[in-house]
């Protein structure tokens, strides 16, 4: 019987399976997990979550969109970009350099393009001497008119560019243009990579300082007791907050970007594991086995590294999984500071970016609550999976 | 006891030691006065600011003289960035509005939390147990911040709106136990349904652990009424993880909410601190996590005391 | 107003558009602009009569009011308001050069007034800074009267009498306060200070002995029927002469409120708990039709009336010109900094984030001062988006593609919605393969990664200090630079000398002839890739009158009235 099976056939992980809520957190996190993974493989182009795709704060699912924006989408698509480069001496150039997302200029000649940009900008002009335009059934034609002739300096799309246009609009676009659904996605592995880096860095350096003081007490517990007593009585946000300056400033290769984050998260938050892997040890070392491995002679490393630390895994376990959540979350607020992810998306900017905007006020959701519900599910599925842990191995635990 | 208390202050003085000194350790690694001049600073000036500071000297003669200070409880340096006003007095005005603002927070959501946990632990296994750890959890599983961007907006806003009349302010603040409600009451809710989640399934764990106990079995075969039970001999019982949580949080109240501060206008601590470090006023960080570590050590070693009082099974050696 | 609050009200600490607010309202310069005139006009304030200028423009004399009382205070003997003399004047002057006061606006009367650095220097070395000692250049003749010499004719000193900076102040209260003056403030303006809840409010009170101030009287038409100044008609149907030979100040209280976060300033206004605001861009689709930029019905049914600003303003992204790979003035890095600013999409900038409401414009000189471009643009310019140009360029500085070229450090301070602009610069960038490592620090580390010459390129916004394009121009001017004002650290002989000999010219064709000749040197050399001009857009409660925007200054709540419900 190879390792793995011998873990999946222990009692705890029996109690853990038949726990029906437990087995579908955890398919649900093993589903993030693997986007996140496909996401590091790169399969989601930079363009697709970093470029302008559509207009500013579209609505997703297509719905329809109210008389004034429907007149804006149509004046901001293509119809500006094109005047622009019809002005230009390298036209074809010019012309071939426009694009929205996926959407190309239609392969007109340039005099036709012209004509359209013409009659475009005279429908405008019409349109603006209206006060309204959504009660008005000439106002509505107008605009419908306006619709269709800048829709025609658009080229049709086809194939996989279709389908990607599609998708990236699915859920709408933020302030700036960008795809929600895509920025979301990508977030995914922004939050995987900083829930699981600071969550493995945590449990490591908590286990092992933990255990160690647990073990040999004497100086080293005094240190280590020393240690986490001082990092938890500087308050927490301002260490969080200090150490992200610190590493935002100095850092001068900011190539990984994540990296003030992981270290700012990493030292408020092994503190949690090391005090319960301590814990755990000292009642550990008072246990028979470990008692009688130490007068067999067994060295101190051994006793700890073989009889000890194994023996506080589930804790270890458990830990990850809370800190993971803590860690996620936490990215939304220094994000909201200014000092979390940049460069790339996350859930914390995009809820950041939707209070900035107002989004909320003027009855924006699309962006919050995509954000919001694609963070909700991870977190509740790793809750869930972190109680279910609790129950399988460590009943009693508080 | 008093041996105890003695020994612990001895033991923790290297650890207070050592907050100052990693406070003031990695702000050094900052320039706070070019910003603070100005636009039109000249080079010469700045030299003259960084002397008047005290920038210019090591970091070890600064540590010295901060701990003099604090050792003095001589809170009379002034802002950087506000002379005139000195950390004393700012700490004197901001901290009390963070209480007003986290004491009814934590008052509340320990009471609440208790209950549900109470009768969440009662109802063990059953529908509503179970409903209500799951409310928990879904609660726990969304960001404060979306909380509060949705609180303002339906609570301040809507609901004003709605009504045609401010019930909760929007933003700001004014002083006088008259104005509490309608400045804070929408902050502490917010605050106490984002800490609900955490403390209901705390609390309930203490409770469902009390109910294995003997003595409760024992209170069960004497006929004893289950609101008896439940409000007398779990609670007294359960006193001491309550204590020791509620001790735990308390110094955090200073420090305030940040986040809440922000958004609702309130100038309390939390405000203060976070325009303290983005501005780079050192006197301001460096004496409130003096103070703040002060608090914390003490709340441990108070905890510590208070569990002999309430568990007579726990000695203090 | 969007902010955390002032940091300071001693008027020589003050350096910000905030601190600038809250100390006019208490205290009072020796000129002021003129209220609702436009552009904009100096007229006397604490004076009498506009200043005597003689001796080729170095001689200035001075007559001061003399009904000017200070606000009373404990710190007067017998706690009533002293009147304002020639000595406080000379005084408050003088606090500017005391280093112990953390003065940041001497730049302001730097290499200005005879004798007085000279006097600076000596008395900052000694151990106590002497009030008493004389200064070449000031020259006391009575109580009322005195004259100030000038080292050359700046024409910029008129200006400076009306910046908050030189604002009047008692010897008694700075010596009765000590340092904590900064924070309570006494001085001769129409408003008393009551409190300051830091970081929330200040409140101020009338000042019930103040001196006979009046509203301006309503000029009339001209004769042959033209306004005496453009906009009039429109003032003047907006009622902002009813109040006309009032005595000021008209109300009895001022509250000004500090909002960080534009949401809850905006839900505020739109509860009618603020009077007026000033509108978050990302607010204005909900208030305005963007279509026609007009005011929504809803809101003008509710007696709203709005008001559009236009700024002395030059959002603009910097070069070190001291940096050794996109700094220097060979042609080679010439074209490298031209075709990173034909890369960049000023109109997208504009569109994104201000909804197409800003002026972009070429070259340094904001809109509406002598020297900017007509149309706001420039043939020669380099702004972009010109893709092909730019790769052009790019390759001819010897980076086809980018290729080769490290990447550009971009220093951007990380408030408002800056993180979201860099997100795009680097999108406009990345298309002509120049890439960014932008930095988003606060704003303390941006000013001390410019000043130390660190960050090679780095992104800014320059609010005119006073209605003057030499106030831009000396941006440019080499020793001003880095740690001073010249950020840019742009440093050509023949710059200098046309600034050296602009500065001390008054307006004149001439004059204007310098600017262009300057701000075409900077547009060919691109140490500095913009600009764009805000426009502010104020939305006023029907209950606030005479109230007409400006940003130019800030002493006009002594104007406003309420109208009575």
């Amino acid at each position: 019987m190879s390792k793995l099976q011998r873990i999946l056939n222990s009692r705890e992980a029996r109690k853990l399976f038949r726990d029906k809520i437990a087995v579908v957190a955890l398919v649900l996190i093993a589903g993030y997990l693997l986007i996140a993974l496909l996401l590091m493989c790169g399969v989601l182009p930079p363009k697709a979550y970093a470029d302008v795709v559509g207009p500013s704060n579209s609505r997703g699912l297509f719905l329809s969109e109210n008389a004034e924006k429907r007149y804006e989408i149509a004046r901001t698509a293509m119809l500006g970009k094109v005047k622009r480069a019809l002005q230009r001496e390298d036209v074809e150039v010019a012309l071939d350099e426009v694009h929205l997302g996926w959407l190309r200029v239609a392969e007109k000649p340039p005099e036709e393009l012209k004509s359209i940009v013409e009659e475009s900008l005279e429908l405008q002009r019409q349109l603006k001497a209206f006060e309204r335009l959504d009660d008005d059934p000439d106002a509505k034609a107008l605009l419908t008119a306006f619709e269709q002739k800048t829709n025609q300096l658009v080229a049709p799309l086809s194939g996989a560019d279709y389908f990607m246009h599609n998708a990236a609009l699915l859920l709408g676009t933020d302030a700036q243009g960008r795809s929600i659904l895509f920025r979301a996605l990508y977030s995914i592995k922004v939050a995987i990579q900083i829930g699981v880096v600071t969550a493995l860095v945590c449990v490591l350096i908590g286990a092992l300082l933990g255990s160690a003081a647990g073990y040999f007490g004497g100086w080293v517990d005094y240190v280590v007791v020393w240690l986490y007593t001082t990092f938890s009585s500087i308050p927490n946000l301002v260490l969080l907050v200090i150490i992200a300056y610190a590493f935002t400033t100095s850092g001068s290769d900011a190539k990984d970007t994540l990296l003030p984050v992981y270290i700012a998260f990493c030292a408020t938050f092994w503190i949690g594991t090391c005090r319960v892997v301590r814990g755990e040890t000292l009642k550990l070392k008072q246990m028979e086995y470990v008692q009688a491995a130490k007068t067999a002679g067994f060295g101190s490393f051994r006793v700890l590294f073989r009889h000890i630390l194994p023996n506080t895994s589930h804790l270890m376990l458990i830990n990850f999984s809370l800190l993971l959540i803590g860690a996620i979350k936490s990215e939304v607020i220094l994000s909201y500071l200014g000092l979390g992810v940049k460069g790339q998306p996350s859930w914390g900017l995009m809820i950041r970016d939707a209070g900035n905007n107002g989004d909320v006020m003027t009855g924006f959701f699309w962006q919050i609550g995509t954000a919001t519900a694609f963070m909700f599910v991870l977190v509740l599925a790793f809750n869930i999976l972190s109680d279910a842990l609790q129950d399988a191995f460590d009943p009693k635990h508080l | 006891m008093w041996a105890f208390v003695f020994r612990r202050v001895i033991y923790n003085i290297p650890v207070f030691l050592a907050i100052v000194f990693m406070v003031m350790w990695i702000l050094s690694y900052r320039d706070p006065v070019p910003a603070m001049m100005g636009k039109n600073a000249s080079e010469e000036e700045i030299q003259s600011k960084r002397v008047e500071l005290g920038l210019d000297k090591p970091l070890a003669e600064r540590y010295v003289t901060r701990l003099k200070e604090i050792v003095l409880l001589d809170f009379s340096q002034e802002l950087w960035t506000m002379p005139g006003l000195t950390v004393g007095e700012l700490l004197r005005q901001a901290v009390p509005i963070s209480l007003a603002l986290t004491l009814p927070a934590l008052f509340l959501t320990t009471v609440i939390s208790v209950c549900i946990g109470l009768i969440s632990a009662y109802a063990r296994g059953r529908w509503l147990d179970r409903s209500l750890v799951f409310a928990a959890v879904l609660g726990m599983s969304i960001s404060f911040l979306v909380y509060i961007i949705f609180g303002q907006y339906l609570g301040s806003y809507q609901l004003g709106r709605l009504v045609n009349r401010p019930i909760f302010a929007i933003y700001g603040y004014e002083p006088g136990i008259q104005n509490w409600a309608y400045y804070m009451l929408l902050p502490v809710m917010i605050s106490v349904i984002v800490s609900m989640g955490y403390n209901t399934r705390f609390y309930r764990a203490v409770m469902v652990e009390e109910t294995t106990q003997d003595y409760i079995t024992t209170a069960w075969s004497k006929g004893a009424t289950t609101s008896k039970i439940m409000f007398v001999h779990m609670l007294r019982n359960a006193m001491i993880p309550i204590i020791t949580r509620v001790m735990i949080t308390l110094p955090l109240l200073v420090t305030g909410s940040i986040l809440l501060e922000r958004y609702f206008g309130i100038p309390g601590m939390g405000e203060a601190l976070l325009n303290a470090i983005n501005n780079n006023d050192f006197p301001v960080i460096e004496i409130f996590s003096s103070i703040f570590a002060g608090l914390f050590i003490c709340s441990i070693i108070l905890t510590d005391v208070l569990y002999a009082v309430f568990d007579p099974r726990v000695r203090l050696q | 107003m969007r902010t955390s609050g002032p940091n300071t009200l001693d008027p020589v600490q003050g350096s910000t558009q905030y601190d600038n607010r809250a100390c006019s309202m208490v205290y009072q310069t020796l000129l002021q602009y003129r209220y609702l005139k436009r552009p904009v006009e100096l007229v006397p304030l604490l004076l009498a009569e506009m200043p005597e200028v003689s001796d080729g423009g170095r001689r200035y004399r001075f007559r001061l009011r003399n009904d000017v009382y200070f606000h009373d205070h404990p710190c007067f003997p017998s706690g009533k308001g002293r009147k304002l003399v020639a000595d406080d004047v000379f005084y408050s002057f003088k606090r500017l050069a005391d280093n112990g006061n953390l003065p940041k606006a001497w730049w302001l009367l730097k290499e200005t007034i005879v004798g007085f650095d000279e006097y600076r220097a000596e008395q900052n070395e000694v151990e106590e800074f002497d009030y008493d000692a004389p200064v070449e250049g000031m020259k006391r003749i009575n109580d009322y009267e005195f004259e100030i010499l000038l080292k050359q004719p700046f024409y910029r000193f008129t200006y400076v009498l009306a910046m908050f900076q030189t604002a009047v102040v008692p010897r008694e209260a700075v010596e009765y306060y000590g340092p904590r003056f900064s924070r309570h403030p006494v001085g001769t303006g129409a408003f008393v200070f009551d409190r300051w809840d830091i970081g929330s409010q200040i409140t101020y009170r009338r000042n019930p002995n103040y001196w006979e101030e009046y509203y301006p009287e309503d000029p009339g038409l001209n004769k042959d029927g033209s306004e005496p100044y453009p906009g009039y008609q429109e003032d003047k149907e907006m009622g902002f002469y009813v109040d006309a030979g009032k005595r000021l100040p008209l109300v009895d209280r001022v509250d000004l409120e500090f909002f960080v976060q534009a949401q809850p300033k905006w839900l505020k206004f739109r509860k009618k708990e603020v009077d007026y605001t000033i509108v978050p861009a990302e607010n204005f689709e909900e208030a305005y039709i963007k279509r026609t930029v007009r005011l929504k019905q809803e809101f003008a049914d509710e007696g709203v009336r709005s008001h559009a600003e236009p700024l002395l303003d030059m959002i603009y992204m910097g070069f070190n010109m001291e940096d050794p790979v996109f700094g220097g003035y060979d042609e080679k890095r010439k074209w490298l900094r031209q075709a990173i600013a034909l890369a960049v999409d000023w109109q997208e900038w504009n569109e994104t984030f201000y909804n197409g409401l800003n002026i972009i414009y070429d070259g340094p000189i904001p809109p509406g001062l002598e020297g900017h471009p007509q149309d706001h643009s420039l043939p020669q310019a380099y702004r972009g988006p010109d893709l092909q140009r730019a790769r052009q360029l790019l390759e001819k500085a010897g980076y086809p593609n980018g290729e080769g070229l490290p990447k550009l450090e971009f220093y951007v301070s990380r408030g408002e919605r800056n993180p979201e602009v860099s997100e795009m610069t680097t999108r406009n960038l990345a298309r002509i393969g120049v890439r960014l490592d932008v930095r988003l620090v606060d704003f303390s580390t941006l000013m001390d990664a410019v000043r130390n010459k660190r960050a090679p390129a780095f992104s800014f916004a320059w609010g005119s200090d006073y209605p003057d394009a030499e106030n831009n121009l000396q941006l440019f001017y080499g020793p001003n630079r880095s740690p001073s004002s010249n950020n840019f650290n742009y440093d050509r002989p023949e710059y200098n000398v046309l600034y050296e000999q602009a500065r001390v010219m008054p307006p004149s064709p001439e004059r204007t002839k310098l600017y262009e000749q300057m701000r075409d040197m900077v547009v060919e050399d691109v140490p500095v890739i913009g600009s764009m001009a805000r426009t502010r857009y104020y939305l006023i409660h029907d209950r606030l009158r005479n109230f007409k925007p400006t940003e130019d200054f800030f002493n006009w709540p002594k104007y406003l009235n309420v109208k009575q419900p």
